[in-house]
C-alpha cells in the first residue's frame, strides 16, 4: 500500500496548494492571475498577477535548453564516440558528479564568480549586435538580466541532459552504426543520419526533464535576475528585467500579507501545472525511447 | 589497369599506424590555431571571448577540415569539423563546470579551520571576524533533517519500486508517470505545499519535521526510480529458482531478490540524499532558520547547510561571503562522499554480477 504514497503525495498538494491558492483565484481571476501584469498591495483590491513571472520563466527555461542541449550532446559525442576509454570513464564520473552539485552552490558561483565575467559577455554582445532589437540595451547595468540568469542556468542543466544522452548513446546498437560506416558513411554523416535520428527522441525527452528542472529552479536564478513585474520583457534579453515564478515566490514569501501570499500559492499551482505538463510530455517520450524500459 | 595495381596503392604502408601526412596535418591543425590565437590576443588587447570565437573557433575549423581533408579526402572535412566543434563545446562548458568546482573549493578552504565545523552562528553577525563562529550547527541540522527525510522516503520509495517491479499491480504504469511527474516537482512549490498544510493551518510553526516532510517529494523519485532499476536487474532465474524450491513468494522476494538488489538500493537511498542535501527553497519556508544548535525537530528553526549559505550570501558583506564559500565547499564534500559511496556501492553490485 506503501506504493499508492506517489499517488497520495500528488494529491495532497494539489489539494493544499488550491485550498490555499482559491481566495487569490477568485479574486484576481484565473485568467487574468496568469496573462495579467501587477503587483500591488498598496491598492484595495490589490493587483495580485503574475504574466511577467510566468513568461519570463519560460523564456529564460527556454533561452538556457538552447544553450545546453548543444553542448550536452557534444560531452555525450565525445564522451561515448571519441574519447579513449580511460578518459570517457573519468568524463562520466566528472559528468555524473556536477550533475549532483546543489543549484545553492551554482546561485553562490554564479553571483561571486561567474557575473562579473558574464557582464562583459553581454556588453561585447550589445556593442557587436546592438542594433538587433533583442540585444538593445539602455539600464545602467548589464548584471542581472535574463541572458545571465539562462546561462547560469545552462550551467547547471548541461549535466543533466548530458548523463541522459550518454545514457542513450552508450545503448545505441552497435550494429547500426558498423553498418552505416561499412556503407562508407563517415564519422559525419553517421552522426548527423544514424545516431541523432536514433536517439533524437531520448534526448527530447531528457532535454524536457531538464527544461521542466530549469523552470522549477529557484536559488540559482534568485540571486542574478532582477524581477520586474508591471510590464512583460518580451525579449530584450540583456536588460535587467526578467520574470521568474520560482524566485517571486521566495522574494515575496518573508513579508506577505494575507492576500499575497494566497497568490505566492497560486503562482505555485501555476508553476506545479506547467511543470507537470513538461514533465509527462518527457516522461511519454523518454519511454517510448527505452522500449527496453517498460514495464 | 591490372588488379595488382590495384590492391597495391602506391603509397600504402599498412603497417604504419596513421598515415605521416595525416599526422602532419593532424600536428598543425592542433598547435597553430591555438598558438595564432594566444599570440593575437596578447598583441590585440581584444576580449578573450571575442578573440575564442572570433579568431581560434574559424581557424580551428578550417585546422579540422584542413586535417580532414588530408586524411580522407573530401568527405573527410566534415568529419574533421565535427570532431572541432564537438571538442570545442564540451571543452567549453567542461572548463565553466570545473570553474565551479574549484571557485568553490579555492575560496572556500580559506574559509574553513576546524571551530568552523563545531561552533554556531551564537552572537555571531555579517561583520563578524571569520575567526569566529561556525557552521556546526547546520551540520548538525541537515543530519537531522536529511536522516528524518530518508527514515520516511526509504520504505515509502522501495515499496513502490517493489510494487512496481514484482507485482503484477494493475495501477503500475499511473504510479510510475506520476513518479516521473514528480521527480520535476519544482522544490519551491513542495516548501508551499508543506507551509500550507502544516504552517498555515497552525498545526505546527517553523519546525525541523516541516522541512524534512517538505524534502520527501522531491527524495521519493530519486530512491523509487534507481532502486527499481536495481530490482530489475535481479535476474528472474534465481527468484523462479527459489519459487521452484517450494518458498512462498513473499520469502523469494525478502531471502533472494532484496538481497541480491541491497546493493542497487543503498545506491538508491544515497542518491536519493545527494538529490535533497542541497535543497534551499523548501527549507527556508518551513523551517527558516537557527543561530544555534536546535536539536528538537519539533519545535524552532533548525539551520542547515543550504539555508545557511543562502542566508549569508544574502547578507553580501565581505566576511559572510566568505562563510557562504565555506558552506559550499562543505556541502560539496558531503555530496562527493555520498557520491563516491554509490559509486562503490553500484561497482561492488556489477562486479558480484559478472561471477
Amino acid at each position: 500500500m506503501a506504493a499508492y504514497s506517489a499517488i497520495v503525495i500528488i494529491l495532497l498538494i494539489l489539494f493544499f496548494l488550491m485550498q490555499r491558492a482559491w481566495p487569490a483565484f477568485e479574486q484576481q481571476g484565473v485568467l487574468e492571475f496568469v496573462f495579467g501584469v501587477g503587483w500591488d498591495t498598496s491598492v484595495s483590491p490589490p493587483v495580485l498577477r503574475i504574466g511577467p513571472q510566468l513568461y519570463g520563466t519560460l523564456l529564460i527555461a527556454a533561452m538556457a535548453t538552447a544553450i545546453a542541449v548543444p553542448m550536452a550532446i557534444s560531452i555525450a559525442y565525445f564522451i561515448v564516440f571519441i574519447a579513449p576509454k580511460s578518459i570517457s570513464k573519468a568524463a562520466v564520473i566528472l559528468v555524473d558528479f556536477l550533475a549532483a552539485i546543489p543549484s545553492v552552490v551554482i546561485g553562490l558561483w554564479g553571483l561571486i564568480t561567474f557575473v562579473p565575467v558574464a557582464v562583459e559577455w553581454a556588453a561585447i554582445l550589445n556593442q557587436l549586435f546592438g542594433w538587433i532589437p533583442i540585444f538593445a540595451h539602455d539600464a545602467g547595468t548589464f548584471a542581472n538580466s535574463p541572458f545571465i540568469a539562462s546561462l547560469v542556468l545552462a550551467i547547471m542543466i548541461v549535466p543533466i541532459i548530458a548523463s541522459v544522452t550518454r545514457e542513450i548513446f552508450s545503448q545505441m546498437d552497435q550494429e547500426v552504426i558498423r553498418a552505416a560506416q561499412a556503407l562508407g558513411g563517415n564519422a559525419e554523416s553517421t552522426f548527423r543520419k544514424v545516431i541523432l535520428p536514433t536517439s533524437a527522441s531520448g534526448i527530447v525527452g531528457g532535454t524536457l526533464l531538464a527544461l521542466g528542472r530549469a523552470m522549477g529552479e529557484t536559488v540559482a536564478i534568485y540571486f542574478v535576475l532582477n524581477l520586474v513585474y508591471d510590464r512583460f520583457n518580451w525579449g530584450m534579453i540583456l536588460m535587467p528585467e526578467g520574470g521568474n515564478v520560482a524566485s517571486l515566490v521566495l522574494a515575496k514569501f518573508a513579508e506577505a500579507t494575507e492576500a499575497e501570499l494566497s497568490a505566492l500559492m497560486a503562482a505555485g499551482v501555476v508553476l506545479f501545472v506547467v511543470t507537470l505538463i513538461v514533465n509527462a510530455i518527457a516522461s511519454w517520450i523518454v519511454t517510448k525511447a527505452q522500449p527496453w524500459r517498460q514495464v | 589497369m591490372t588488379l595488382e595495381m590495384l590492391a597495391r596503392p602506391q603509397d600504402s604502408r599498412p603497417w604504419t599506424k596513421i598515415d605521416p601526412k595525416l599526422l602532419r596535418a593532424m600536428v598543425i591543425a592542433a598547435v597553430f590555431p591555438t598558438a595564432f590565437s594566444l599570440g593575437f590576443w596578447f598583441l590585440s588587447g581584444l576580449n578573450f571571448i571575442v578573440v575564442l570565437y572570433a579568431v581560434f573557433l574559424p581557424l580551428q575549423l578550417l585546422g579540422g577540415a584542413y586535417a580532414g581533408f588530408t586524411g580522407y579526402g573530401r568527405r573527410g572535412i566534415p568529419d574533421g569539423l565535427l570532431v572541432v566543434v564537438t571538442l570545442f563545446l564540451s571543452a567549453f562548458v567542461l572548463i565553466m563546470l570545473l570553474s565551479v568546482v574549484v571557485a568553490v573549493f579555492v575560496t572556500g578552504f580559506q574559509a574553513l579551520s576546524p571551530h568552523f565545523f563545531y561552533q554556531n552562528n551564537r552572537y555571531v553577525g555579517p561583520t563578524t571576524d571569520l575567526s569566529y563562529g561556525g557552521l556546526g550547527h547546520a551540520l548538525v541540522g541537515t543530519l537531522m533533517i536529511v536522516s528524518f527525510t530518508t527514515a520516511i522516503t526509504v520504505p515509502l520509495g522501495v515499496a513502490t519500486a517493489v510494487y512496481i517491479t514484482e507485482t503484477q499491480g494493475k495501477s503500475r504504469g499511473l504510479i510510475r508517470t506520476l513518479l516521473q511527474a514528480m521527480s520535476g516537482l519544482p522544490s519551491v512549490v513542495a516548501g508551499l505545499f508543506i507551509y500550507a498544510m502544516f504552517i498555515a493551518t497552525g498545526v505546527s510553526s517553523y519546525a525541523g519535521y516541516a522541512g524534512s516532510l517538505a524534502l520527501v517529494p522531491l527524495m521519493l523519485p530519486t530512491v523509487s526510480r534507481v532502486s527499481e532499476e536495481a530490482l530489475r536487474l535481479v535476474p528472474k532465474e534465481l527468484r523462479n529458482g527459489a519459487l521452484a524450491l517450494g518458498a512462498p513468494s513473499w520469502r523469494a522476494f525478502l531471502m533472494v531478490t532484496l538481497p541480491a538488489a541491497k546493493s542497487g538500493i543503498i545506491t538508491a537511498v544515497l542518491l536519493g540524499i545527494a538529490r535533497i542535501i542541497g535543497e534551499t527553497a523548501p527549507l527556508l519556508l518551513t523551517i527558516f532558520t537557527n543561530n544555534v544548535t536546535n536539536l528538537n525537530m519539533f519545535d524552532g528553526g533548525v539551520a542547515s547547510l543550504p539555508t545557511y549559505l543562502f542566508l549569508n550570501l544574502s547578507f553580501g558583506t565581505d566576511g559572510s561571503i566568505a562563510r557562504a564559500w565555506g558552506a559550499a565547499a562543505t556541502i560539496l564534500i558531503v555530496v562527493a562522499i555520498i557520491f563516491s559511496a554509490a559509486r562503490i556501492a553500484s561497482s561492488s553490485k556489477k562486479t558480484g554480477k559478472k561471477k
